[in-house]
């Protein structure tokens, strides 16, 4: 595949009520446009969970973008990584030059807590908000590989210790163990500090051909809905939609999980990035732990694991939260990450899960992987 | 609440007073699901069967409930029950305030007023 990513941009995340949605997406457009240095784009995707219609349309035609398909992307939590995916396959397709893929979400706009379930589904209709989802698989995970308290927490404590690193992140207070166990419980065993915070935020990427001097090329960019997810399935929820994913990414650009130098993934709550890392090949099933025991995912250590401080500092804009990610990884493989700089990476992965539809492993997930390449 | 159909299995009481739920059957690959699309999900025939499911079945998974949820006041303890002749159900379990070991065998005992399956713990 001949695909660069050639801008990236981000506002803050965070609560920001007083601002207007398409402040936010001017914002991390303008970001992205000149980190490309491209005035023209010549299709734009994006993704949004809860975006007014019209959404991107508003913000964008104030800056001279119209005239060219906008076309916006559901995909619960992996919307924006999903428009990133359509952008990438529009460029390598053949059918755009240059692409910009957008992620917004108000999330304040709509809720002051946990998403509420939603009506139409049978078990948000039970009231299985997303939190409870999340927490029916660190349960079985605990009870099945013996995962403490203790260490799900560890996942809090070294992610928003990164966070720290990250002018641009919601929570950037290091906590403890201790406290993030001391924290309210939000549904057992998940507490407040292991789940991700409502944000609001924007972020978006210029996707095209590469250049001939240094960059950061898309190696591979799959994307799955899950398989049914029932009393045949062998895994807790989303596991097997992750692998899957990644074994598509993995084999488009010729890469194992042993390649990655650095990986933004989905965090949404502790238990999500334990699964998910052993998704993702980076350890054993049910030894996940372990690389939080040995540091290897902590930053300083060979293979880091949310960088940016994840979801669960950064803040969960849902559409925005893939692009986000993205800007992460192209700040760290050009070494543009300031005091959260990984050592030299090479290789980076982006991935997202979205879920929320009963009975089903995710309503989506995208992996990307990039190379750095030239200087 | 809300005017929406209501998606959630329903359970009702036979003539011998237990809870089942009401859902189908593939017959022609003998999966079991909570709700009647056109084909089967799995190897995509058209025979579907009405049919009953429980009421006993194997705990997956639990979970307590703190936060507030529309139309529902917390706590109040959920999990996945994989019944013994079908689909894994999610389920409210009656008479406990924390999370119930996976494994342990429950049975269908109700549908709250607001619609929620209910099991309880078998001794």
């Amino acid at each position: 595949m001949r695909v660069a990513i050639k801008g990236v941009g981000t506002t803050s995340f965070g609560k920001q009520p007083e601002t207007h949605p398409s402040e936010l997406i001017w914002r991390a457009t303008a970001e992205a446009l000149a980190d490309a240095g491209v005035d023209r784009v010549d299709s734009v995707f994006v993704g949004t969970v809860f975006g007014a219609p019209g959404v991107a349309q508003r913000a964008l035609h104030a800056m001279g973008i119209c005239g060219v398909p906008i076309i916006t992307v559901e995909n619960a939590c992996a919307s924006g990584t999903t428009a990133l995916h359509e952008a990438i396959v529009a460029v390598d397709s053949g059918r755009y030059e240059n692409v910009l893929a957008v992620g917004i979400e108000k999330m304040t706009d709509s809720f002051s807590g946990a998403i509420h379930p939603e009506p139409t589904d049978a078990e948000g209709r039970a009231g299985l908000a997303l939190p409870s989802l999340y927490a029916m698989a660190a349960s079985r995970y605990q009870a099945l590989y013996g995962l403490t308290d203790a260490e799900l927490a560890m996942v809090a404590v070294k992610n928003h210790g990164h966070a720290t690193q990250n002018p641009r992140a919601h929570h950037r207070t290091p906590h403890t163990v201790e406290e993030v166990l001391a924290s309210r419980m939000i549904a057992d065993p998940l507490t407040l500090l292991q789940c991700c915070p409502i944000a609001d935020g924007a972020a978006a990427a210029v996707v095209g051909r590469p250049g001939s001097g240094a960059h950061v090329a898309v190696r591979g960019s799959a994307l799955r809905s899950g398989a049914p997810w029932d009393h045949n399935s062998a895994h807790v929820w989303g596991f097997d939609l992750i692998a899957a994913t990644a074994a598509d990414a993995y084999a488009m650009a010729s890469v194992g999980p042993g390649d990655l130098d650095v990986i933004e993934c989905h965090d949404a709550f502790t238990i999500g990035e334990i699964v998910t890392t052993e998704a993702l090949g980076l350890a054993r099933l049910g030894e996940g732990a372990g690389l939080l025991h040995s540091g290897h995912t902590r930053l300083g250590g060979p293979q880091v694991v949310n960088p940016s401080g994840g979801l669960l500092s950064r803040g969960h804009p849902l559409g925005a939260t893939g692009l986000a990610q993205l800007a992460e990884i192209v700040w760290q493989l050009r070494g543009q990450a300031g005091g959260r700089q990984t050592a030299a990476p090479r290789w980076g992965a982006v991935e997202t899960m979205g879920g929320g539809v009963s009975g089903l492993d995710g309503n989506a997930c995208v992996v990307v992987l990039l190379e750095k390449v030239g200087r | 609440m809300t005017t929406l159909p209501d998606p959630r299995p329903r359970a009702k009481a036979g003539a011998d007073g237990v809870f089942r739920i009401t859902g189908w059957l593939c017959t022609s690959c003998g999966h079991r699901l909570l709700v009647h699309p056109p084909r089967c999900s799995r190897c995509l025939s058209p025979a579907l069967e009405v049919s009953e499911f429980g009421p006993t079945g194997t705990l997956w998974s639990s979970t307590v409930v703190r936060i507030a949820v529309p139309g529902r006041t917390p706590p109040y303890a959920l999990a996945y029950v994989d019944l013994d002749d079908g689909p894994r159900i999610l389920a409210e379990i009656i008479g406990v305030a924390e999370r119930v070991s996976i494994g342990t065998r429950v049975a269908l005992s109700s549908q709250s007023d607001i619609g929620d399956l209910r099991v309880e713990m078998l001794l």
